[in-house]
């Protein structure tokens, strides 16, 4: 075995074991610490398929935004100090019946294989084509989403304005 | 066509963006007590926009921005549709929303998404748009900020929501790399090309219609719409029932005309791409949808639950119909939501305005209604016999449509199904009519009603009594807007 | 073995543990990790299937739009949790449950 699989073994195995302990950890908090392994394992993976562009920006967005922001609620909403905080559950059972039923049919299709010759392409580069399909092909959703980031920021700032500024 | 281009078919859309960054610049330069000028500053933002898309009306079929989109006379129609019911929402929330100027910002940016959700040509904008009109629709959910009910409503929509767009993301993920193209006719071409496992397309189809399903309520993922319903400010009630879903409706035509089947020569079938029994599964869930929500709305005593449960039987029959595939089905539902804007907003105005009055949501509260709001009275009890079905009015019309569709294609046990529970929906319905006028209740003052609740109340009332006897200018303007872009 | 269903299969975990996180959590902010798995899957997906087949670089320029999406998703659920939470001090969602079937 190559040092590249290896490496790949590894980030792989990190990736698949920190998603079962964020759905299985009895407390909300290592749940969140799990996610981070899990989204920098993601970061890992992406490079392997060529995506340097979309590796460093799952590392800036996820880990750097949204694992904060997850973070951030987790702290304000739970007393973490408080060793009886154990967060409640739904049974297990009919949850995994769920897991269990869509990791059988999303198998079935990996099992099936359908996806026809697959090329071995060599790692190249992304970040210059991802800066010009922007703005050529996918200049409108470009645009579209940045009306919708406006949006999203003054509707998150509305709800989360303190209300004795307003009365 | 390239970007450039395209700009002169996009100056709807490009003037509403325009008009919404207006709105916020000019809300804040006003004070407190003028910040209802926002509303109106919307008002007439949606009425130019609308001025615009009519001038697109028969417009013929392209693709713009490098395939993303797409303009149709049936992304025409859908675009003035959903324009017209934000525009009338506006009025709606101004007695309720005086000075909540950022509402006005966000219901034009849902506006924005709706638009764009009715001329998707890409598995990317399909996300986008849908994503856009959720994400704000999340947030007028929770508007009411100091209302506990109106929180958990956003809270709800919000975790439905995302897990369903995530799932219906990861349905595309395998439709892409089945095809590897995310362009909707590049896909169907390369599904008609090639013979591909109609297991994985079945999963695929599956995963999706979950995230589409979500966004016309369609069983089983309406479980978020009754609280939601019940929760939001009425206005936002009654503006999540018409317009998402008509634009919701509009996706799920082009993911049907695309992916699921191809559009025959004569543009009257539409013919499957692969085995996957969409039709059969789409049957299905109609009659699933329509029973559950004429079952539930029977056990209501709260009107708004009862009227979000009847918007999910309404959503089932228009599921009815799209499953049998002609574009005569297309047109129906066209026809119908039309009709069902205008009954189903006048049933929420009804509601929202005598809420106070009545100091409840009960439905008993309306008890005698009658005697002390005659005119609010006769119009919810025409509202409620239109949204039954029953001649002379306009819902019977939109639902002979309809059912006319679906028999002309000879689904007929599907057609007896959709009638049964048009006989179902009739007792819930005609139950409201007879508490109001049949029953005294203990208060019998009379309900003052401003001048403005009363013309709004005919703008709802008088289109829902016209359209029953002279349909006809509608229809054919349905009937001119089947016209799809098809690759 | 760094072929194209190594990476499916990661993802297809990945995303049925989102799943069962979803169903099995009662936390608002722990169904909302799990959805973060579901398109962390999505995203790994459509990447995967860009490198493995003939197809342009769409697939790793939706992953990026979904990204910014999920963003933007977190942004209005942590105000829509903080909203509550300042209410009423908690955010198991059983137990917000106002309104009666």
């Amino acid at each position: 075995m190559e040092i590249n699989e290896m490496l790949f073994l590894a980030i792989a195995l990190t990736t698949v074991l920190s998603a079962l302990i964020v759905a299985l950890s009895k407390k909300i908090i290592y749940s969140a610490f799990a996610l981070l392994l899990t989204l920098i394992g993601f970061a890992g993976l992406f490079i392997y398929l060529s995506a340097d562009f979309l590796s460093m920006a799952q590392i800036m967005i996820y880990v750097g935004g949204i694992l904060i922001l997850i973070l951030f609620g987790v702290l304000m909403t739970q007393r973490i100090y408080d060793p009886s905080q154990i967060t409640a559950h739904n049974s297990i059972w009919v949850s995994l019946a769920g897991g269990i039923a869509m990791a059988a049919i999303t198998g079935a299709v990996v099992w099936l294989n359908p996806w026809g010759k697959t090329l071995a392409k060599d790692f190249e580069y992304s970040t210059s084509r991802i800066g010009s399909e922007l703005l050529t092909k996918y200049l409108l959703p470009f645009e579209v989403i940045s009306v919708l980031l406006l949006a999203v920021l003054i509707g998150a700032v509305y709800l989360g304005r303190s209300r004795e500024v307003h009365k | 066509m390239n970007n450039l281009e395209s700009l002169q078919f996009f100056i709807p859309e490009l003037f509403l963006t325009a008009g919404l960054l207006v709105t916020i610049i000019v809300e804040l330069l006003l004070k407190k007590e003028q910040k209802v000028f926002t509303a109106y500053l919307a008002a007439t933002v949606l009425l130019i926009t609308i001025f615009f898309l009519i001038r697109q009306y028969a417009i013929e079929p392209a693709a713009l921005f490098g395939g993303m989109v797409v303009i149709d006379p049936m992304a025409v129609f859908f675009k003035i549709l959903t324009a017209v019911s934000t525009l009338i929402i506006v009025f709606f929330s101004i007695p309720s929303f005086r000075v909540k100027a950022e509402y006005y910002v966000l219901l034009l940016a849902t506006t924005l998404g709706m638009m764009l959700m009715a001329q998707v040509n890409d598995l990317l904008m399909i996300i986008l748009a849908m994503e856009l009109v959720g994400l704000v629709s999340y947030v007028l959910a929770g508007y009411r900020r100091s209302d506990p009910k109106s929180g958990e409503a956003s809270l709800k929509y919000i975790l439905f929501g995302a897990a369903s767009t995530g799932i219906m993301a990861f349905g595309f993920s395998y439709i892409y790399g089945l095809t590897g193209q995310t362009n909707l006719f590049e896909i169907q071409q390369a599904l008609q090309s090639t013979q591909h496992n109609p297991v994985i397309l079945f999963v695929a189809f599956v995963l999706i219609i979950a995230g589409l399903g979500y966004k016309i309520a369609m069983v089983p993922f309406h479980f978020w719409l009754p609280d939601v319903y019940e929760g939001a400010p009425t206005p936002v009630t009654a503006f999540f029932s018409v317009g998402p879903k008509a634009a919701g409706m509009a996706v799920l035509i082009r993911f049907i005309i695309s992916i699921v089947a191809g559009v025959s020569a004569d543009g009257q079938t539409f013919t499957a791409n692969a085995p996957i029994h969409a039709q059969e599964l789409l049957a299905v869930l109609a009659v699933l949808t329509m029973t559950l929500g004429n079952l539930s709305a029977l056990q209501q005593k709260n009107i708004k639950r009862m009227m979000a449960y009847s918007s999910i039987a309404h959503a089932g029959y228009m599921l009815m119909a799209l499953a049998v595939f002609t574009s005569q089905s297309v047109e129906a539902v066209m026809f119908y939501l039309v009709v069902y804007m205008f009954m189903n907003f006048g049933a929420f105005w009804v509601i929202h305005r005598m809420t106070p009055h009545l100091g409840s949501e009960e439905i008993t509260a309306y008890t005698g209604l009658g005697y002390r709001a005659p005119l609010v009275a006769v119009a919810m009890g025409v509202f409620m016999f239109s949204l039954t079905g029953l001649p002379p009015l306009a819902g019977f019309i939109g639902k002979f449509y309809l059912f006319a569709a679906v028999i002309k294609a000879e689904w007929y046990i599907l057609a007896v199904l959709g009638v049964l529970n048009s006989v179902v929906s009739l007792y819930y319905y005609a139950y409201v009519t007879k508490v109001m006028f049949l029953n005294r209740g203990d208060d019998e003052s009379a309900v003052s009603i401003s001048s403005y609740d009363t013309a709004l109340l005919l703008v709802f009332l008088i289109p829902t009594l016209v359209l029953g006897v002279y349909w006809v200018p509608v229809i054919s303007w349905a009937t001119q807007s089947l016209h799809f872009f098809l690759g | 073995m760094i072929q194209l269903n190594t990476f499916l299969i990661i993802s297809a975990i990945v995303f049925s543990t989102g799943i069962f996180t979803i169903l099995y959590k009662k936390n608002v902010i722990g169904i909302l990790m799990g959805v973060e798995l579901i398109l962390n899957s999505v995203n790994l997906n459509f990447i995967s299937f860009a490198k493995y087949s003939d197809a342009q670089i769409n697939g790793q320029m939706i992953a990026i739009f979904i990204m910014i999406l999920a963003a933007a998703e977190a942004a209005i659920a942590l105000a829509i949790i903080l909203n509550i939470y300042r209410d009423r001090a908690m955010v198991d969602v059983t137990l917000i449950d106002e309104m009666k079937n």
